[in-house]
């Protein structure tokens, strides 16, 4: 892969490439880096590189809402997936590329504070690493932590089950006429 | 503990079956084959400003065609499932946001439009917004005096009433509130007939209470010989000189994705009624002459802030009509365009909005979404678009077409949300709260106004750790006699193109002050009467 940026890969980069850039922070930026491959086994969106990135994420944010109903993280990330079939291509689109940045230890380390991956930590290496990311005052790195988590929640917690978990009984019932 | 779980519904659904009806509706889906349709007047959106178009103009003779890119859904399938809504009733799914995240964005994809999702809450325009309009724009002919009769039509064709049953637990403590610090405070109106209230208005009525175009306009229009085209997509503008004469359709399959086929569509007049992001994005998408570069400009959000109520008793919520007490002590309180004013209201929570609004991660997200059964939830929306350091919005097309708004939140709006959170907390601690925050990253649970007074003076009041959302996403368009500024003629009509009228909500010059239903209805209802008489000519 190229060390530098060509114009297909930069306008690749998106919304939160582009803002890095305009940082001057400096990353080698690889081009190119975006994968086209198709999804993973399971899933209708998320690849198989997002499932290996994403998925300790999952477990570290949501990690007391599932095990409140013996759920996994995998369970949370194809939550996450399913709630991707309600958005539109362009919307999955910003998903993706902060996805694709998320990839590079550079992005990681200026987004997250964290250079190593998500899977490579461990479940309080997580925490200490959402507690800095949290604290982080850089707008964009405040923009990847709201894009990439509140879906989360909202994907976790529209499932019945988890809703109930909350202490909501749920809605009436619905009887065709 | 209230619990609705077990509350059987069974109401017969009217669109059960069209055809039965005499109606004549085409499902996108099935549309593999290009086609031409004719029709004297193409209504783009089924919306509060569609609906009601296209009831009135085919209640003149006029033949309408209706077109709504979301897939007809109805209350046979409103099972009062958050996920199921946001899937399927919802702009992108619920996830759709500014272009740098800073807010939230709920608006409805439906055929009926946002109102069948939206929480029933209907109010006429202030006076005050009307003549700002009027002074600044130069809209014409729609000062309140003149727009009441309109009102007063469209609140008997929907029912609108104040409330008149006790206020749920939730809007229970702005009653309460707002009566202990001696602030105004009064009971809503609502577009309901023979209300259940259950408080599901948000997932699509499922009793057909909630007075929707769905089951008002839209099934009178399809009574009146009106054709609607659901799950399509209207891509662009047919432009022949300075004149639309048409719409280049296209058919979505149920992934929402183009069939392939096209759809062409010929009218004397075209309406766009796709609301604010739809309307302006399909004048872009088109290329529709824009001398001045407005369009897509000054779209306005009611940018929603929030606060956190914690109770000793039971507050539940998700249950009860959603909005049913407001007040309006702040709106202009430091006059029309000064600092930014703001109306307060409650609003519903279930679970998957109520944490993906407030966030955060691990052990202390658990713990609040536990709390949601005694959580009231306090909301105040800004009203923006009159100071000058508030100009709103900008539409701008993604890559494939989809609109993206671009409205950074700035000091203006964060000044506004400070103020409103302190008025949020101090009227939720008068109602009796045992533990208050507002929705900022960085705010924990104050137990007492003095507490909570010391710790909002010391949050960081900065983007996208500042909570922020919006309902009622409104401008883009905008309206007035005012060529340096306005594209729409205050009879709907658009400058640049003959043929071309937009009558919806993008034509607001500024935001409203309160809920925009009605003010949508009672614009609507006019331009679209004005608009039918030019047409039976």
């Amino acid at each position: 892969m190229d060390q530098g940026i060509n114009r297909r890969g930069f306008l690749k980069l998106g919304a939160f490439g582009s803002a890095m850039l305009a940082t001057g922070s400096g990353l080698a930026l690889l081009s190119g880096c975006a994968s086209n491959d198709g999804p993973a086994t399971g899933y209708r969106y998320f690849r198989q590189q997002d499932i290996e990135l994403l998925t300790p994420l999952v477990g570290a944010v949501m990690g007391p809402a599932l095990a409140a109903v013996n759920a996994s993280a995998e369970d949370g990330m194809k939550a996450y997936d399913d709630l991707l079939e309600g958005a539109m291509p362009g919307t999955r689109a910003t998903l993706f590329q902060l996805l694709d940045l998320l990839q590079l230890g550079a992005a990681r380390w200026f987004l997250t504070g964290t250079w190593a991956s998500f899977a490579e930590q461990s479940d309080e290496q997580l925490q200490q690493t959402l507690a800095d990311w949290s604290a982080k005052e850089n707008s964009i790195a405040r923009m990847a932590l709201k894009g990439l988590t509140q879906p989360m929640h909202m994907a976790w917690y529209v499932k019945p089950e988890a809703a109930r978990s909350t202490g909501y009984p749920g809605p009436p019932k619905k009887i065709l006429a | 503990m209230q619990d609705l779980s077990s509350l059987p519904i069974k109401v017969s659904d009217p669109w059960k079956d069209p055809a039965a009806n005499g109606w004549d509706v085409i499902d996108g889906r099935t549309i593999h084959n290009n086609r031409t349709l004719e029709a004297d007047v193409v209504i783009i959106g089924s919306g509060a400003g569609g609906g009601v178009s296209a009831e009135i103009l085919s209640q003149q003779g006029l033949k309408v065609i209706i077109v709504e890119a979301a897939r007809l859904k109805t209350s046979d399938q409103f099972n009062m499932d958050e996920g199921e809504a946001y899937r399927d009733l919802y702009q992108e799914g619920a996830m759709r946001a500014t272009k740098d995240a800073g807010m939230t964005i709920l608006q409805g994809r439906a055929v009926g439009g946002t109102t069948v999702v939206n929480w029933t809450s209907s109010f006429r325009t202030p006076h005050e917004t009307l003549n700002f309009w009027r002074d600044r724009y130069g809209v014409d002919g729609l000062d309140r005096a003149s727009l009441d009769p309109w009102f007063a039509k469209m609140e008997q064709r929907l029912n609108i009433e104040k409330w008149i049953m006790p206020p749920n637990a939730n809007n229970d403590v702005l009653k309460r509130g707002c009566d202990a610090k001696g602030w105004h405070v009064d009971v809503i109106p609502r577009n309901v007939s023979g209300c259940w209230n259950i408080g599901y208005c948000g997932m699509g009525c499922p009793t057909n209470a909630k007075m929707s175009m769905l089951v008002t306009t839209l099934p009178e229009a399809l009574n009146q010989g009106a054709t609607l085209i659901h799950s399509a997509q209207a891509h662009q503008l047919v432009i022949e000189g300075d004149t639309v004469t048409g719409v280049i359709v296209h058919p979505l399959q149920n992934d929402k994705q183009p069939t392939g086929a096209t759809v062409t569509l010929k009218a004397r007049a075209v309406v766009t009624a796709g609301g604010s992001m739809q309307s302006p994005a399909l004048l872009l998408r088109s290329e529709a002459p824009d001398p001045k570069g407005l369009v897509g400009t000054r779209t306005f959000l009611h940018p929603t802030n929030f606060a956190y109520g914690i109770y000793d008793k039971e507050i539940a919520p998700y249950y009860g009509a959603p909005q049913s007490m407001y007040s309006d002590e702040f709106v202009f309180k430091h006059g029309v365009d000064g600092p930014a004013g703001y109306k307060l209201e409650m609003m519903p929570m279930h679970p998957g909005l109520n944490t993906a609004l407030v966030g955060g991660y691990g052990i202390d997200a658990r713990q609040q979404a536990e709390q949601l059964p005694n959580l009231a939830a306090s909301i105040a929306l800004l009203r923006d678009g009159f100071h000058e350091d508030s100009k709103g919005g900008r539409v701008e097309l993604r890559d494939n077409g989809e609109p993206l708004l671009d409205y950074p939140v700035n000091d203006y709006l964060l000044d506004g949300t400070r103020r409103a959170h302190l008025t949020m907390l101090e009227m939720q601690f008068a109602a009796g709260a045992k533990q208050v925050r507002p929705g900022h990253h960085d705010a924990p649970y104050y137990k007492s106004w003095k507490e909570a007074k010391d710790g909002i003076a010391s949050l960081d009041y900065a983007p996208t750790i500042t909570g922020l959302g919006s309902a009622h996403v409104m401008g883009g368009l905008t309206m007035g006699q005012d060529d340096s500024h306005c594209t729409v003629n205050s009879d709907g009509s658009y400058k640049y193109l003959n043929g071309l009228y937009v009558i919806d909500g993008s034509v607001f010059p500024t935001s409203l002050g309160v809920n925009p239903q009605l003010t949508i209805y009672g614009i609507s209802a006019r331009n679209a009467t004005r608009l039918a008489e030019a047409l039976s000519v």
